[in-house]
C-alpha cells in the first residue's frame, strides 16, 4: 500500500516546524515572508490535493479552492510589501 | 482525452451542499484575513508588539494538531473508500479507529485554545483593546466554533462506523464530513503564520 498520506502528513509537520522556528526571529524581513507564504501555500495545497482528496476530481472543483489559497496569500503579500 | 483525465471523478467527495458552505466559509473567512493584512499596514508597530503577547508554542501545538486530525480523518475515509460487501464491518471498524484519534485531537484543540483565551481574557484584553486583538479574537473565535462544529460532526460519523452503518455504496457522510475537517485545518494552516509568526 502507497504510504502517501504518511508522507504528505510528514512534510506538513516539517513546513510547521520550519515556521515555528522562523517565528523566533524578532523581526521577519521580505525574503523570509516570501519564503513562509509560499511553504504555507504547499502546506494548503497538500491538504487539498491529498487530504480533501479533489487531486481525482475535475478540474474546476479542483482549482476552486487552490485559487482561494493563491488569492488569499497572495493578498497577504501584496499587504506586507507595499 | 487522456486515460487520466477519463479517471478524474466527477463531482468533489461527499454532497454538493457541503461544498457551497465550504466556499463560502472560505469567503468569509478570506475576507478577515485580509482585513487584517491590510488593517496592519496602518500600524505596524502596534500590530507587532501586540503579536508578540501571544504564545507562539501554543499556535504551533494546534497547528500540528489540527494536521494530524486531518491525516486521520483522511485514514479514516481511505478506510472506508477501500471496502466491500465481504469485509465493511472490519473497514468500519478500522475508520472509528481513526476516528477516535480525530476526535482526541480536536478536543486538544479546544481545551489549548481554551487556556489560550482564558490567558488573553486574564490580561484584560478583549475586542476593543486594539485592532491586533480585534482580529486576532474574531478570527480565532470563529475559527474555534468551526472547530466545536467539525468535532461534532466527526462524532456523528464515528457513531456510524460503530453501527457499520456505512457501506460500499454510502460513503457519502464520511466524505461530507471529512471535507469540513480539512477546511477548517486548511483555515488554521492560513491564519497561524499570519496571525503568529510573520511581522
Amino acid at each position: 500500500m502507497k504510504k502517501t498520506l504518511e508522507i504528505i502528513w510528514i512534510v506538513l509537520i516539517a513546513l510547521t516546524i520550519f515556521a515555528y522556528l522562523l517565528g523566533y526571529l524578532k523581526y521577519i524581513d521580505s525574503l523570509l515572508v516570501s519564503v513562509l507564504l509560499i511553504s504555507t501555500f504547499i502546506k494548503g495545497a497538500l491538504v487539498i490535493e491529498h487530504f480533501m482528496g479533489l487531486k481525482n476530481v475535475q478540474s474546476k472543483y479542483r482549482f476552486i479552492p487552490t485559487i482561494w489559497l493563491t488569492f488569499v496569500l497572495s493578498a497577504i503579500a501584496v499587504a506586507y510589501y507595499l | 482525452m487522456s486515460d487520466i483525465a477519463l479517471t478524474k471523478e466527477k463531482y468533489p467527495p461527499g454532497d454538493f451542499g457541503v461544498w457551497i458552505i465550504i466556499y463560502i466559509e472560505l469567503i468569509t473567512f478570506a475576507m478577515l484575513f485580509l482585513g487584517y493584512a491590510f488593517s496592519r499596514r496602518g500600524d505596524v508597530e502596534l500590530f507587532n508588539q501586540s503579536q508578540l503577547m501571544l504564545n507562539q508554542t501554543s499556535g504551533f501545538i494546534n497547528t500540528i494538531i489540527l494536521i494530524t486530525s486531518s491525516y486521520f480523518v483522511a485514514k479514516a475515509v481511505q478506510s472506508v473508500t477501500n471496502m466491500t460487501q465481504e469485509n465493511y464491518e472490519e473497514f468500519n471498524k478500522k475508520a472509528s479507529k481513526w476516528l477516535i484519534f480525530a476526535l482526541m485531537c480536536g478536543a486538544s484543540f479546544l481545551v489549548i485554545k481554551i487556556f489560550e483565551f482564558s490567558h488573553i481574557f486574564g490580561e484584560g484584553i478583549n475586542l476593543s483593546t486594539n485592532k491586533f486583538f480585534m482580529f486576532y479574537l474574531l478570527l480565532t473565535g470563529f475559527h474555534f466554533m468551526h472547530v466545536m462544529l467539525g468535532s461534532i460532526i466527526l462524532f456523528n460519523i464515528f457513531q456510524k462506523t460503530r453501527r457499520f452503518g456505512y457501506t460500499p455504496e454510502d460513503t457519502r457522510g464520511i466524505e461530507s464530513g471529512a471535507s469540513y475537517w480539512h477546511m477548517v485545518d486548511l483555515l488554521w494552516i492560513v491564519l497561524f503564520p499570519l496571525i503568529y509568526i510573520i511581522r
